[in-house]
C-alpha cells in the first residue's frame, strides 16, 4: 500500500524530512523504510529504529498502534511525545 | 524580620490615597504555612476583601509578591506572582510571570509589594532599598509596553545615571483604557491573565520599577549550589525540559493536540483545524524562529524569538498560535508573530482577547451581533486589537469579554469561558479532566490553574482522555502540587521533569502503556493521599522542590507538607472568591463543551462535568456548595 508519511516535531527538524511516501501494509512495516529513506537523504542521521518506535502514530488524524493495517492513500503521522504549554 | 533564608523579611503596602507606606505584618508563621507568591497574596486577600470591593475601586489591592527561592538562582526559579480581584471576572485572579522583576524586588528588600487607593493623577512608582517614590508619568501615558520600557530606562539614567539595572512591569494602552484583559508586561514576558493591567489603570499606575543592592541569603549555600548542579543536569537530559521545550518552546504541542482532537477549532467547535500545519511549531521553527532564549537563572529557554517588520520580538507561545490560529480559521503564521507581538505592545492578554474575538465572528454569523467579524477573514484583525486597546468602535465592546457580551447579545452557549475567563486553547472534550479543570478553577477558565490535566490526556501522559475515572483526584492533586510549585518561585516547567523521562520518550513501552492504563484505576490512591498528605513524609529525587526549600530556605520539608500548602493556597482563594459569590453554580462551561458532542458518533466526545465536580468537592473536602467549610478552613491553619 502506497502510504504518505509525515513528520512532527524534533523527528522532522533532525531528519530534515517534512513527508514521503513509502509501499507498507502496517504501521510497523513502516519503521525500517522511513528510518533506510532517512538515512539515503542523510547518512550521517543519528536517528534511530527506537526513536521512531517512541512515537505517537496517527493514520488519517486517528491515534494508530504498531500493528494498525494501511489502506492506499492514508496519511500517517510520526510525532515524538510532547508535553508543556 | 525573619529567621529563614531566601525571604528579605519584609512585604510593604503603599496606599496611593496619600502616598503613605507601611510594613505589612507577616510572621515566620505565615511564611511556614503559605510559603510565599500567591498563596501569600490569597491570604492578603483573604485578610482584606469582605466581597463588596469593586475591581476598579482603590479598594482592590495590586498584590506583588515572590517566592523564597526567586533570585536564589536555583534553576527556572526567578519568578514572580502579581494578584488582584480580576475585572474580567470579579474574583481572584493571579498572574505568574518570568523575566527579572522578582529578582530585583528582592534587592530592593521586599518579598511583596501591596498597592491600594487610587493615585489623582498618572504615575510611576520606584522602589528601592530606602522605599518607595512616585513620579509623575504623564509622558509616559499613552506609550506602548516597548516604548515605556525604554524611556523608563532612559528616564533612571538621568535620575540615577547610567549603571543602574532595574526589573521593569507596565502597563499599555489596553490598561489605561480599563480593557477588562489588559495585561502588565515586565521585558517581554507578561502577566496576563484577569486583567491586572486595567487594575492598574484603575490607579493611575503606568509602571513599577525596582532595583537595590541587598543580598538574597541561602541558608546552606554549599548543598543548595550541589542541588542546583543536580537540578540543571536533570532538566537538561530529560526530554521535555532538555530537549522539546529549548528546541521547539510550547508552540510543539499543536500538532500533538490536532491529532487528539484538542486544538481548540472554530470557536472550539471542533477539535481539529485542516491547516494546522501552516501554525504549528514546525512551521514555526522552519520559517520564521530565529533563535530559543530564556529568564533569568533558566536552563531550559523555551521562549522564540521572531522577526516582525525587521525586528526581534518574542514569538507566539502555543495559546496564541492555537487560539490566533485554529481558533479563528488563521492559518497565517506571520500574522499570528505581528499579532502576537502587537498584543504584547498594547498590554492585552492573547488568550482571553483571542477568546473574545472568536465569540464575536459567531455572534455575527449567527446573526445576533453585527460587527462585521468573520472565521477565517482576518486580513483586519490588528486594527480590531489596536480598538480594543483603545476602546474605539467594536473594540469598546470587545473590551468588555466574552461572558458580557453573551450577557448583551445572546450566544451564552458558545462564549467559551467559566466564571468571565475564556478558556485556554485545549479543547476539553478530549480531555475531560482538563474541561473539569477549566469549570473548577478558582481564577476561571485556566488551564494551569485547573490542574492541567490535559498534560496526562495525550499532552505528555497518555491516560484514557474520555473517562471522567480518577479526574477528580488527579485534578486536586495536581491543582496542589503545581500551586506548591509556583508559590515558591519556581517555574511549572520544571515540573514536567517530575515524571520519569522514558514515560515520555518511550510511550509505546510496555511500561509506559502499563502507567497510562492503571492511573485511572487508581482514583482510589490519589485521592487518599489527596485527603492525607501527611502519609507522604519523605522526600523524593524526583521531586527537587522539597530539596529547595530545605538547602536554599532552611526550611524543613516533605512531600506531604508541601502538597498541604499548595492545598491550604488552593482553598484560601476558594474563601476569597466565596465571598464574593463563587458556588457550585459558578463552576460552569458552556453548554457547547458539556451538551454536544464533538463528535457526534462517540457519545464519549463531551465533558460529564457534572459527575466529575462531585466527586471533586467530595475530594477536597468541600460541601455540595463547592465550598470549603470553617472546619476545613481551620483544620488547614487558615484564620
Amino acid at each position: 500500500m502506497r502510504v504518505k508519511v509525515k513528520l512532527f516535531g524534533l523527528l522532522r527538524i533532525d531528519s530534515g524530512i517534512k513527508e514521503v511516501e513509502l509501499e507498507a501494509s502496517t504501521v510497523r512495516e513502516l519503521y525500517p523504510l522511513l528510518l533506510a529513506e532517512m538515512r539515503r537523504r542523510d547518512p550521517e542521521c543519528s536517528l534511530d529504529e527506537k526513536d521512531l518506535r517512541a512515537c505517537v502514530v496517527a493514520v488519517n488524524e486517528r491515534r494508530a498502534k504498531p500493528g494498525t493495517k494501511l489502506s492506499p492513500g492514508d496519511v500517517v503521522c510520526l510525532l515524538p511525545p510532547v508535553a508543556g504549554g | 524580620m525573619t529567621e529563614y533564608s531566601g525571604y528579605m523579611g519584609k512585604m510593604l503596602m503603599i496606599d496611593l490615597d496619600d502616598g503613605s507606606e507601611k510594613e505589612y505584618p507577616w510572621t515566620d508563621r505565615d511564611r511556614e504555612l503559605y510559603i510565599g507568591g500567591k498563596a501569600a497574596a490569597s491570604k492578603i486577600m483573604y485578610d482584606n476583601f469582605t466581597g463588596k470591593e469593586d475591581p476598579f475601586s482603590g479598594d482592590n489591592l495590586i498584590i506583588v509578591s515572590t517566592g523564597p527561592v526567586t533570585g536564589t538562582f536555583a534553576p527556572s526559579s526567578n519568578r514572580f506572582d502579581i494578584s488582584s480581584l480580576s475585572p474580567l471576572t470579579g474574583l481572584t485572579t493571579s498572574s505568574n510571570c518570568g523575566g527579572d522583576f522578582g529578582f530585583y524586588l528582592k534587592k530592593a528588600g521586599l518579598d511583596a509589594l501591596i498597592i491600594r487607593g487610587k493615585s489623582e493623577k498618572p504615575i510611576w512608582i520606584e522602589i528601592n532599598e530606602g522605599g518607595v517614590k512616585f513620579h509623575p508619568a504623564d509622558e509616559l501615558w499613552g506609550l506602548k509596553t516597548g516604548e515605556t520600557q525604554t524611556a523608563l530606562k532612559k528616564k533612571l539614567a538621568e535620575l540615577n545615571g547610567p549603571k543602574g539595572r532595574y526589573g521593569m512591569l507596565c502597563i499599555g494602552p489596553a490598561g489605561e483604557n480599563l480593557v477588562r484583559y489588559a495585561a502588565v508586561i515586565s521585558g517581554e514576558r507578561a502577566g496576563g491573565r484577569g486583567g491586572i493591567g486595567a487594575v492598574f489603570g484603575s490607579k493611575n499606575v503606568k509602571a513599577l520599577v525596582s532595583t537595590g543592592s541587598r543580598e538574597i541569603k541561602i541558608f546552606n549555600k554549599e548543598k543548595a549550589m550541589e542541588h542546583h548542579k543536580k537540578w540543571t543536569a536533570a532538566l537538561k537530559a530529560h526530554p521535555i525540559t532538555g530537549s522539546q521545550l529549548p528546541r521547539l518552546g510550547t508552540a510543539s504541542l499543536v500538532s500533538s493536540m490536532e491529532m487528539n482532537g484538542q486544538l481548540a477549532t472554530r470557536n472550539f467547535s471542533a477539535g481539529r483545524f485542516e491547516s494546522f500545519e501552516k501554525v504549528s511549531g514546525e512551521a514555526l521553527a522552519e520559517e520564521e524562529n530565529i533563535t530559543n532564549s530564556g529568564c533569568l537563572s533558566c536552563p531550559i529557554r523555551c521562549t522564540r524569538t521572531v522577526e516582525v517588520d525587521g525586528k526581534k520580538v518574542k514569538g507566539p507561545e502555543l495559546e496564541t498560535l492555537g487560539l490566533f490560529g485554529a481558533n479563528l480559521l488563521n492559518d497565517n503564521l506571520k500574522l499570528v508573530c505581528r499579532w502576537n507581538n502587537e498584543l504584547d505592545e498594547l498590554g492585552m492578554d492573547s488568550i482571553s482577547c483571542a477568546g473574545t474575538i472568536a465569540w464575536a465572528m459567531e455572534a455575527n454569523e449567527k446573526g445576533l451581533w453585527d460587527n462585521g467579524l468573520k472565521f477565517g477573514q482576518v486580513d483586519g484583525i490588528s486594527q480590531v486589537l489596536e480598538d480594543i486597546a483603545f476602546r474605539r468602535g467594536i473594540g469598546d465592546e470587545l473590551a468588555e469579554g466574552s461572558k458580557r457580551l453573551s450577557d448583551k447579545y445572546g450566544g451564552k452557549d458558545f462564549a467559551i469561558q467559566s466564571k468571565g475567563m475564556e478558556l485556554s486553547a485545549y479543547e476539553p472534550r478530549r480531555a475531560v479532566g482538563q474541561g473539569l479543570g477549566y469549570a473548577v478553577s478558582n481564577r476561571g477558565g485556566c488551564h494551569l490553574n485547573g490542574g492541567y490535566l490535559v498534560v496526562l490526556e495525550g499532552l505528555g501522559l497518555n491516560i484514557d482522555r474520555q473517562t471522567p475515572k480518577a479526574k477528580a483526584q488527579l485534578c486536586m492533586f495536581m491543582q496542589d502540587f503545581m500551586e506548591s510549585i509556583s508559590l515558591c518561585g519556581h517555574c511549572l516547567f520544571t515540573s514536567y521533569a517530575v515524571f520519569p523521562g522514558f514515560l515520555i520518550s518511550k510511550p509505546n513501552s510496555p511500561i509506559s502503556r502499563f502507567v497510562n492504563f492503571i492511573i485511572p484505576h487508581c482514583g482510589w490512591a490519589v485521592g487518599m493521599l489527596d485527603r492525607f498528605p501527611a502519609m507522604a513524609c519523605m522526600n523524593m529525587p524526583l521531586i527537587p522542590y522539597t530539596y529547595e526549600l530545605k538547602y536554599a530556605v532552611g526550611m524543613k520539608m516533605n512531600i506531604g507538607k508541601f502538597l498541604r500548602i499548595g492545598e491550604r493556597s488552593y482553598n484560601v482563594e476558594r474563601a476569597v472568591n466565596a465571598r464574593f459569590g463563587v458556588s457550585a453554580e459558578s463552576d460552569k462551561l458552556p453548554k457547547r463543551l458539556t451538551d454536544v458532542l464533538q463528535d457526534p458518533k462517540d457519545p464519549s466526545s463531551k465533558v460529564p462535568l457534572e459527575r466529575m465536580k462531585r466527586i471533586y468537592y467530595r475530594t477536597r473536602g468541600w460541601g455540595a456548595d463547592g465550598l470549603p467549610g470553617q472546619s476545613k478552613l481551620k483544620r488547614l491553619g487558615i484564620r
